[in-house]
């Protein structure tokens, strides 16, 4: 039940809260200050205490892990899989992680020099990229079977990955429309924007009504939409928006109260 | 997590059975060493090609002393002068060099795979982008400096060289991390450090140095790049941005350059027992060697645009050009005597050749005139020829410092490394693709490039001491003069174009390599496991390998020729 690397981690972190407590009573600490982290009384010297307890909430929770995902437990590993002894995983599983992270990389050089947008793109990748490779290559060595390793490893990202991609797929989109509404014409903006509802709509309806439409073409479709909502916004970025005639305050209330 | 408990079983089969993916999508997910490792060489070949090809322009404009007729400009010759130094060392030779360990070095330690695959496929990747960042810049006007000022383009160009530059470096840091860990922590069972492959050693070896020195060079770069974004502007000003290349110039000369061609060595240690069919007479001699030869290579210290002076009197510089030749002589001689101890069992009917392969003394030359035992003779004579001339730099009363001497010792140097790795490249091709590349066309190839960089090596050397300066002087009429006036300007120009003429026979050599490399792609001809009679452990498996390396694990380790071992075995048993 309890792993051995969760008995080692979850020892190591008690015996760094004892650390703690211990070095809070003794550089000032009062009360029950040091046993409820500063709730009731002192916690002593600041730094000392709360880095010793940092590591060892941080070690507990490591313990935690080890003991949810049965790291590190051979025996408990084979249970799992249903055989007697697990197979060593010799291989590291293929990655895109590498490759996206060199052009994370190559962005950020490139962006120091030339834009500091194109650096922070990059330093943003390198951010997604650092925890990606950590879960994947902690996946790896969870248990001796690749097929469980990458459904472990699934049942932890995605409910990270999935709204993280979509919600920075809606970013760049509606920045990216908006930018083109606010390039074109104010006759212009309405057609664009009406167009574009209405493909999303026809396409959306299309797949509805034919559940048996090629996984290929359905991939096609929404990224041919992609790359055309996300070139127009670049080229409208480019152009710059068009001129806007600013009514004075007085003017937009009179509007506004019209518009009531 | 899992060091804490006791290791799972190993089951070889799994790894056998891994799916086989090929094309873009291989390229960009891979984790098999050999994959990263081929990644690495075709980097490296096509750099080299791009490279050599920039060195016949430089050579033939050298030749006409009279004018700028190709460049037109002193900036513009800068730029491709110092493109051609860094280009030959850091996009040709480190990756051609890491590409051959990728993929030999975990074979050879009885490893599945290199340590960090993930890692070592990054770093090719940087790699690529570095390389790729470099080589637009250059083109867009930047550099690594330029010697008659710059516009604020160009400025941003250089910049841009300079983070390239630094992304190349990074990733030869990172897959030397990779090769060095892989000799250190993946040996099999039995195998110690003094058993090691002498190629696996002579990487692990190179790999130090390189983490060592390397970073030196990162710094050099990030206070260069500070100073020409943030600093006082000289390095707009004219003859300013020449500092740049003063300040990284220790990385394509002596003792740093060495550093480079450590692997030659190993290169020559592991081709030359299975040339003479015999054991590495003088094995420990040989690890030793190639450990004081990477000591002697060790070159972040060597600063001159930092330590000023007259920086040809530094001791420790003498020191480490006068002692350089000796690891590289002691290699030859200790692979001489290899191969003679093979002529004398064969005159004398001994039986001490053992191995696949062993056989009559017309076999054994045989085998010794083969496109791997030339090209690593070759290569280690390139080298010593090398290190005689770095040895000459550093007497003196002969005062060639700042002349074509330090070019010579480069180009011989980094050329003997050249040759070193297509020798490598040639020798371990069945396990590299799982074919065989064209004996003749190497053999043709190989003569062709060590003659090449004999005759660019001599002009350059014999320029030397007729007071050629190192940067072209003919370029210096144009702006302000680099260099004094050379004593003798003729024979210098004859000189220039005997250099012009190897250049001109290394790119055939190259271009042959490219023709050889795409030969053998259409070839389907099957490969035996081990056609040489090799005698460590990359040998023991099939043509190409599997994915994990081997069918199953290698038995315990008893010595530096495992194979030699077996075959013994299995000669008693009979």
């Amino acid at each position: 039940m309890f792993t051995t690397g969760f008995k080692f981690f979850f020892g190591l972190g008690m015996a760094l809260a004892g650390a703690a407590v211990f070095y809070g009573y003794t550089t000032g600490g009062n009360h029950m200050g040091p046993l409820s982290m500063g709730w009731k009384g002192g916690i002593g010297e600041h730094l000392g205490y709360s880095l010793l307890l940092g590591l060892g909430v941080t070690a507990m929770t490591v313990a935690l892990f080890l003991v949810f995902f049965r790291d590190a437990d051979p025996a408990a590993q084979a249970h799992y899989m249903g055989v007697e002894q697990i197979p060593a995983n010799s291989l590291v599983t293929a990655s895109f992680w590498p490759v996206v992270g060199a052009f994370g990389v190559g962005a950020m050089a490139i962006g120091l020099v030339l834009h500091t947008a194109v650096f922070v793109t990059g330093l943003v990748v390198c951010a997604v990229v650092a925890i990606e490779w950590l879960m994947d290559s902690w996946a790896d060595r969870a248990t001796g079977d690749p097929e469980a390793n990458r459904v472990l490893r699934n049942r932890v990202m995605a409910p990270i990955e999935i709204p993280a991609l979509g919600a920075a797929l809606v970013a760049v989109g509606v920045l990216a429309t908006s930018r083109i509404l606010l390039a074109t014409s104010k006759l212009g903006a309405v057609v664009v924007a009406g167009v574009v509802s209405v493909l999303i709509l026809a396409v959306a309806v299309l797949f509805v009504s034919n559940r048996r439409i090629n996984r290929n073409i359905l991939a096609g479709s929404v990224l041919i939409l992609a790359v055309a909502v996300l070139a127009g916004g670049v080229v409208a970025t480019v152009t710059g928006e068009r001129d806007f005639v600013h009514h004075d305050d007085d003017h937009v209330g009179v509007e506004s109260e019209e518009g009531n | 997590m899992t060091m804490t408990d006791s290791p799972p079983v190993a089951d070889t089969a799994l790894a056998a059975a891994s799916p086989r993916v090929v094309g873009l999508f291989d390229a960009l997910t891979t984790t098999d060493h050999k994959r990263i490792g081929r990644l690495w060489l075709r980097s490296g070949v096509l750099a080299l090609l791009a490279a050599t090809i920039v060195g016949v322009v430089l050579t033939v404009e050298n030749s006409n002393s009279s004018a700028d007729d190709i460049f037109g400009g002193v900036n513009n010759y800068f730029q491709y002068f110092s493109a051609y130094r860094f280009g030959l060392v850091l996009l040709v030779v480190a990756p051609l060099f890491v590409g051959l360990a990728t993929v030999v070095v975990p074979m050879q330690v009885g490893a599945t795979n290199i340590a960090f695959p993930r890692a070592a496929h990054g770093a090719v990747w940087l790699f690529m982008i570095g390389a790729g960042i470099t080589v637009v810049s250059v083109a867009a006007g930047g550099g690594w400096g330029a010697l008659d000022g710059v516009s604020s383009g160009e400025r941003d160009a250089i910049a841009l060289t300079l983070v390239g530059t630094a992304l190349v470096i990074v990733s030869l840091l990172a897959a030397s991390i990779c090769i060095a860990t892989t000799v250190v922590s993946l040996r099999t069972a039995g195998m110690n450090l003094l058993r090691v492959p002498l190629f696996a050693w002579s990487m692990l070896v190179a790999t130090s140095v390189w983490l060592l020195t390397l970073p030196v060079a990162l710094g050099n770069l990030a206070l260069i790049y500070l100073d020409l974004r943030g600093g006082p502007g000289e390095y707009g000003t004219a003859g300013g941005s020449g500092a740049i290349y003063a300040q990284l110039g220790w990385l394509v000369e002596q003792p740093q350059v060495y550093a480079f061609a450590i692997p030659v060595l190993g290169v020559l240690g592991q081709i030359a027992p299975v040339a003479a069919g015999r054991r590495h007479a003088q094995h420990m001699v040989a690890v030793a060697l190639i450990g004081l030869f990477g000591l002697l290579a060790v070159g972040g210290w060597s600063q001159p645009f930092f330590q000023g002076g007259n920086y040809d009197e530094n001791f420790v510089f003498i020191v480490f050009g006068l002692f350089a030749v000796l690891p590289v002589l002691g290699s030859i001689g200790a692979a001489t005597d290899t191969i003679a101890k093979r002529s004398a069992d064969d005159d004398g009917g001994a039986s001490a050749s053992t191995g696949p392969g062993a056989g009559t003394a017309g076999a054994g030359i045989s085998r010794l005139l083969s496109v791997h035992g030339l090209g690593a003779i070759g290569a280690a004579l390139l080298l010593l020829a090398g290190t005689v001339a770095g040895l000459a730099r550093v007497i003196q009363p002969w005062d060639l410092g700042g002349r074509t001497t330090t070019t010579a010792v480069m180009n011989l140097v980094l050329y003997g490394a050249v040759v070193a790795a297509i020798a490598g490249i040639w020798f371990w091709a069945p396990k590299i693709s799982g074919r065989h590349l064209p004996a003749a066309m190497g053999r043709l190839v190989l003569l062709d490039l060590v003659a090449g960089a004999v005759l660019l090596g001599a002009a350059d050397f014999v320029s030397g001491f007729l007071e050629a300066p190192a940067f072209g002087y003919q370029v210096a009429g144009s702006t302000a003069p680099l260099m004094a006036v050379p004593s003798d300007q003729n024979l210098i120009e004859v000189m220039n174009v005997v250099g012009a003429a190897g250049a001109v026979l290394i790119v055939l050599g190259v271009l042959g390599v490219v023709a050889a490399l795409a030969k053998a792609a259409r070839s389907d001809e099957p490969v035996e496991d081990n056609p040489y009679g090799g005698q460590t452990l990359e040998w023991a498996t099939s043509s190409p390998p599997p994915s994990g390396n081997f069918s199953e694990p290698p038995e315990r380790v008893v010595s530096e020729a495992p194979l030699l071992d077996t075959v013994r075995e299995n000669g008693e048993e009979a």
